[in-house]
């Protein structure tokens, strides 16, 4: 049986509470899908303590809504807020799905491999060499989404994993970084990181 | 592999376009609260129900495939995978909800889809804009505007924006962005080109 997390009322913004589920449902579905294309059960344990997390969220959540309502006006204009939160819990179920399906070994078809050569979105998954230029710089500092498109999700360093790291992480070598986006983007990012080309396109 | 090559060709296409809707599908239902947007909303919709058809599709394309039992965990996983896909349109369908019931979104939305007090703005690139031609990337219009691209509607097709798209002449830029960025993108989007 699955022990629950007792849930107690906590004041925090609603706001605060949708855009962490918002960033984390989205996180999540890109984490899921690398953890599939890469066969990571980490990763893909790593989804699943994500969706906990939502779960305790969207509670919170709902409770802070139901206290802000004072009138039926409010609770009209509330109303779509709680909507979107549960639907940012869906999302991370979905994903949560995802991950199962990695940590069962229920297998990951070859054709699933393939069809990800093709869509909009692509995945990397790449370690930083000595020789890149991404050594010691933040993630901030390499303007990777306005240059190239790029997000970097994940960073693998050693046995930690850090979820959509912030701004100010400085890259180490050695770090594996999971990455998304269009792809030439991550094409250029796979070269930089291995240390093949000295900067991006658009310095 | 067991199965004749043109059915895993079939599939992998289904497959790729399940995913690349669903994804836009939720792109497209956040802006659509962000605007208010009815119009992007029944958009929303409408790929629902083709996301319910080609799911579909692709399952019986799936099951009917002729894969060994040995396969089967395999093609489970194919299953799966389609499942999640409609899983997260369902979600983007039900966002999409909210503003095709009429219920104004609050504007805690907002702040937390855009993070700031923005507009949402839509303007049609004319045939002589400076932009007509240009990656989104060398248009640099977060640069010259304030303003983000959220989507582009060419024709009836819906494009999510990326640094290598190329603008054409008539496509239709959702963007968002600070109130004084408005009139600079509709300036540039149709404005001749200068000198």
């Amino acid at each position: 049986m699955t022990e629950f997390e007792k849930i107690e009322y906590k004041p925090v913004s609603v706001r605060e509470l949708l855009t962490e589920m918002k960033d984390t449902s989205e996180l999540m579905i890109d984490l899921a899908y690398s953890a599939a294309l890469f066969h990571s059960k980490e990763l893909a344990e790593e989804v699943l303590e994500l969706e906990s997390y939502i779960d305790t969220l969207v509670y919170l959540l709902n409770m802070n809504a139901m206290l802000a309502a004072r009138d039926a006006e409010d609770a009209e204009a509330l109303v779509s807020v709680t909507v979107v939160a549960n639907a940012t819990d869906k999302i991370s179920d979905a994903a949560a799905d995802m991950a199962t399906i990695v940590l069962r070994n229920i297998g990951i078809h070859p054709l699933i491999r393939e069809a990800f050569q093709k869509v909009e979105e692509h995945l990397t998954r790449v370690k930083v060499k000595p020789s890149s230029f991404f050594v010691d710089k933040t993630v901030g500092e390499l303007k990777l989404a306005p240059r190239i498109g790029v997000d970097v999700i994940a960073i693998r360093r050693g046995k930690k994993w850090i979820l959509d790291p912030e701004e100010d992480e400085v890259i180490r070598e050695g770090d594996v970084l999971i990455a998304r986006g269009a792809p030439a983007g991550i094409e250029e990012f796979e070269e930089a990181a291995e240390g093949k080309i000295e900067k991006l396109e658009e310095e | 592999m067991t199965i004749p090559k043109k059915v895993s060709q079939e599939i992998i296409k289904k497959l790729v376009e399940l995913k690349d809707t669903s994804e836009l599908m939720l792109d497209l239902a956040y802006s659509a609260l962000l605007l208010n947007s009815k119009e992007l909303a029944e958009e929303v919709e409408q790929l629902e129900e083709h996301m319910d058809d080609l799911h579909t599709e692709f399952e019986l394309l799936v099951l009917s495939s002729g894969f060994s039992p040995k396969e089967s965990k395999d093609f489970l996983g194919l299953i799966r995978l389609g499942v999640v896909t409609e899983k997260i349109a369902d979600a983007a369908a039900q966002i999409a909800e909210v503003v095709l019931r009429g219920l104004k979104p609050h504007p805690i939305l907002k702040m937390v889809i855009e993070e700031a007090e923005e507009t949402v703005t839509r303007v049609q690139v004319t045939e002589n804009s400076p932009l007509v031609g240009k990656t989104l990337r060398e248009a640099e219009i977060p640069e010259k505007t304030g303003m983000w691209v959220l989507v582009i509607r060419r024709g009836n097709k819906w494009i999510r924006p990326r640094p290598n798209t190329k603008i054409q002449a008539g496509d239709i830029l959702i963007a968002s962005g600070y109130a004084e960025g408005e009139e600079d993108l509709t300036k540039l989007a149709t404005m001749q080109t200068q000198n």
